[in-house]
């Protein structure tokens, strides 16, 4: 009794353990290849390109070792018609198994956006590899695939070195689950950040600044300069944004303008919807700190102070109001979600709004109302550096 | 073999929570929207019903498990005939729930491990656990992984607070209506019906008469754990992506991102999947199995374990694909059939022929 007992329980005790050791799903590190960025494009003769940048595994280690000028990364990419396919093409160029685990961005080629961005969405969702706290990026005035194979000295892996930007919030970062969140949702429509190649003397090198505005599933334009930057503003990524303005006419030492830097925005929307037709009243309210003054004022006299918060006040509701008419005019497409307000603040009235929200966006009236308080000017008041 | 109320109370919460978190979310988001957790409240309420009905039986006549009470209060014949449906409903959801386990680690971790392996190791785990010493092991069991589950969910949802964004639960009753919410609330009040087993656990406990407020309890604390869950689930998610991905409870633990580093928690949400797939088969396969050997008469329920174990693997390979035997069952047995039925019906006729026949006897 007590043997056949025992016998039993070892039994149940050893199949588990045969399994467990996951057979079937096994993967060794270093029969992977790790997928860092990935890049899609549309090529002049209409296929899809797809681009992947591969970490190779022993540029990892660290700087000091990199004698000469060994890539820690290479890239591979493969010509198709159907974009899935190319996965398993480019599988064929590389000796370990293609892992997206740790994709760090996935980067959209101007041509590809321009065409219309299908057929690769849905897998970033379906495959179970791909994690969507990836970023998501849209080139600009270059292919995915040059990006990808551009050098960045300051990171080991070029990936990385997007992610961390993206990460830093320095510029509009969207990850892939936003993104594809704006693609089904009527009252919001797509943007990305765009990131574009540039020449630091020998070296060239990429910045990511400005966005891209898509409208439905097509890129329509770019962001650039002050409306980029409202963009963040409205966008709840204003923090730490400097605005200039100028406040008094140039003189000879001088340029006449000053500096804020945003410590704290906030960002009201009111909808209002009469007789079916919506109107939107945006309040934007700011708390800054002087960061530079370019004037001769004193600026801890209040009367200069408030002249200050005037001008910048002035300066956010130009640059707020101006996004929302490029928006509005240029791109026709609602990257500022005020569907979306209008679903939650109006929900009644959005259920008939909805279906042709595409086309009434463009003539809705919007109302800005910026205002900025300005709460410390630094260590100085009148500048130190001009004559008395 | 005896087991205390409180052992009663991690059973019902084990086998109440964790599967709902999982399975229902889907459904329910496609019928309410992103007023589920106005659904999972309803559902709720159809639990408290649904444990105040089989309490009350159970107090009828105490120390009888569910065999015994509907053969004594609907005499011989009904009271088979009743036995025979709720045999139906353990004999199919074993298999269910263990295909529906082996397609989520299927889906979320392991693509290329065949089901039959995955399968294996939890029938040769609860079929363990039952054998060995029937209700009690599986109590025990259930005290101990208990607190890990709640555990295990509450460091989830605390992880998930900074990706959350409530507006996403707007607008609020707008775009769902009442209809649209009490569909969406049938497959969680499906689910956490469960506490309709309180029919035979009861009996099995050192006071019977003292096991209602735990049954209660339960209901009540896995109600709310999964009213929070699952609104957070849609607050991280967004209302567009929920209602198209299989299991948005598991999505939204990928989504975790601490620090920059602590990420890819999903071994967490795995534990409380794998934890309450283990106690909610243990406890329905010594229901089962005793439940038959009592039903047929045969004096000893152990050997049943062995022979009905490779049945329900069997059985557990038949569905084709992942739609028959999670949406199927679900949506044409379980919610129309079993819900009404098993879990209010009977119990609801049980109670009232009861209470008629002991006052006819006094």
């Amino acid at each position: 009794m007590k043997r056949s007992r025992t016998f039993i329980r070892w039994f149940f005790l050893l199949i588990p353990c045969l399994a467990l050791s996951g057979c079937w799903d096994r993967r060794e590190l270093d029969e992977i290849a790790i997928v860092m960025g990935s890049g899609v494009d549309l090529t002049d003769d209409g296929q899809i390109e797809l681009s992947l940048q591969i970490a190779l595994p022993m540029g990892i280690q660290g700087n000091m070792q990199m004698a000469g000028k060994k890539k820690p990364v290479m890239l591979v990419s493969s010509k198709g018609t159907v974009s899935q396919d190319q996965i398993g093409q480019i599988q064929q160029q590389l000796s370990r198994r293609i892992f997206f685990g740790h994709r760090a961005v996935f980067i959209i080629g101007e041509n590809f956006a321009r065409h219309g961005v299908d057929q690769t969405l849905d897998t970033m969702l379906r495959f179970p590899d791909s994690r969507y706290n990836c970023f998501i990026l849209t080139s600009k005035g270059a292919t995915a695939k040059e990006v990808l194979n551009s050098p960045y000295p300051l990171e080991v892996i070029p990936s990385i070195g997007m992610k961390n930007m993206q990460v830093g919030k320095y510029t509009f970062a969207e990850r892939i689950d936003k993104f594809l969140d704006s693609f089904a949702a009527k009252g919001f429509m797509p943007a990305t950040g765009a990131i574009r190649l540039i020449k630091n003397g020998q070296e060239s090198s990429f910045v990511i600044d400005g966005e891209a505005v898509y409208r439905e599933n097509k890129l329509v334009g770019y962001l650039s300069g002050t409306h980029s930057k409202a963009f963040k503003l409205m966008r709840d990524q204003g923090s730490g944004m400097k605005i200039p303005v100028p406040i008094e006419p140039a003189g000879k030492l001088s340029t006449g303008m000053i500096t804020a830097d945003l410590l704290t925005t906030r960002r009201e929307v009111r909808t209002f919807v009469s007789q079916g037709s919506p109107k939107i009243e945006v309040e934007f309210r700011a708390k800054g700190r002087i960061i530079a003054n370019d004037t001769t004022l004193d600026l801890s006299k209040p009367a200069n102070l408030s002249r200050a918060e005037q001008m910048l006040s002035n300066e956010l509701q130009k640059m707020i109001s101006g996004l929302i008419e490029q928006t509005q005019k240029e791109f026709q497409s609602d990257v500022l979600g005020f569907g979306d307000i209008l679903h939650i603040q109006h929900p009644y009235a959005w259920k008939k709004l909805q279906t042709e929200w595409l086309d009434t966006y463009p003539e809705v009236p919007v109302k800005v109302l910026a205002s900025i308080i300005l709460e410390r000017i630094g260590r100085t008041q009148k500048p130190g550096h001009l004559p008395k | 073999m005896k087991v205390t109320g409180l052992q009663v109370f991690w059973m019902i919460l084990i086998m109440e929570v964790g599967m709902t978190l999982v399975m229902t979310l889907t459904p329910g988001v496609q019928a309410a929207k992103q007023d589920l957790w106005i659904a999972i409240l309803v559902a709720g309420l159809f639990t408290l019903l649904i444990t105040f009905l089989v309490t009350n039986v159970t107090l009828l006549y105490p120390g009888q498990n569910l065999i015994e009470l509907s053969q004594t209060i609907l005499g011989k014949w009904i009271g088979k005939a009743v036995i025979v449906v709720y045999l139906v409903q353990w004999y199919t959801i074993i298999p269910i729930v263990l295909r529906q386990f082996a397609d989520v680690i299927n889906i979320m971790i392991m693509p290329e491990t065949p089901k039959w392996a995955i399968m294996l190791i939890m029938v040769l785990l609860f079929s363990y656990a039952t054998y060995s010493n029937g209700i009690v092991t599986i109590s025990r069991c259930s005290e101990i992984l208990g607190p890990i589950i709640i555990l295990m969910i509450i460091l989830v949802l605390l992880s998930s607070v900074n990706n959350i964004r409530l507006a996403s639960l707007l607008p609020v009753y707008a775009d769902s209506g009442a209809l649209n919410i009490i569909r969406g609330s049938l497959p969680s009040a499906s689910y956490l019906g469960h506490s309709v087993e309180y029919l035979m656990l009861a009996a099995f406990l050192y006071q019977p008469r003292k096991g209602t407020p735990y049954a209660y309890w339960a209901t009540i604390v896995s109600t709310l754990v999964v009213t929070v869950a699952l609104a957070m689930a849609i607050a991280t998610i967004g209302i567009n992506l929920t209602p198209t991905l299989w299991y948005p409870f598991f999505e939204m633990t990928r989504k975790i991102s601490l620090f920059g580093f602590v990420e890819n928690l999903d071994p967490l949400t795995i534990v409380t999947w794998v934890a309450s797939v283990f106690i909610k088969l243990a406890v329905y396969m010594f229901i089962t199995a005793y439940g038959t050997a009592q039903f047929l008469g045969i004096p000893k329920w152990r050997p049943l374990v062995i022979v009905l174990a490779p049945i329900m693997l069997w059985f557990a390979l038949i569905p084709r694909n992942v739609t028959e035997a999670t949406t199927n069952y679900l949506m044409n047995y379980w919610v129309p059939f079993v819900l009404p039925v098993n879990m209010i019906g009977l119990p609801l006729l049980l109670l009232i022929v009861g209470k008629l026949r002991l006052r006819a006897q006094a």
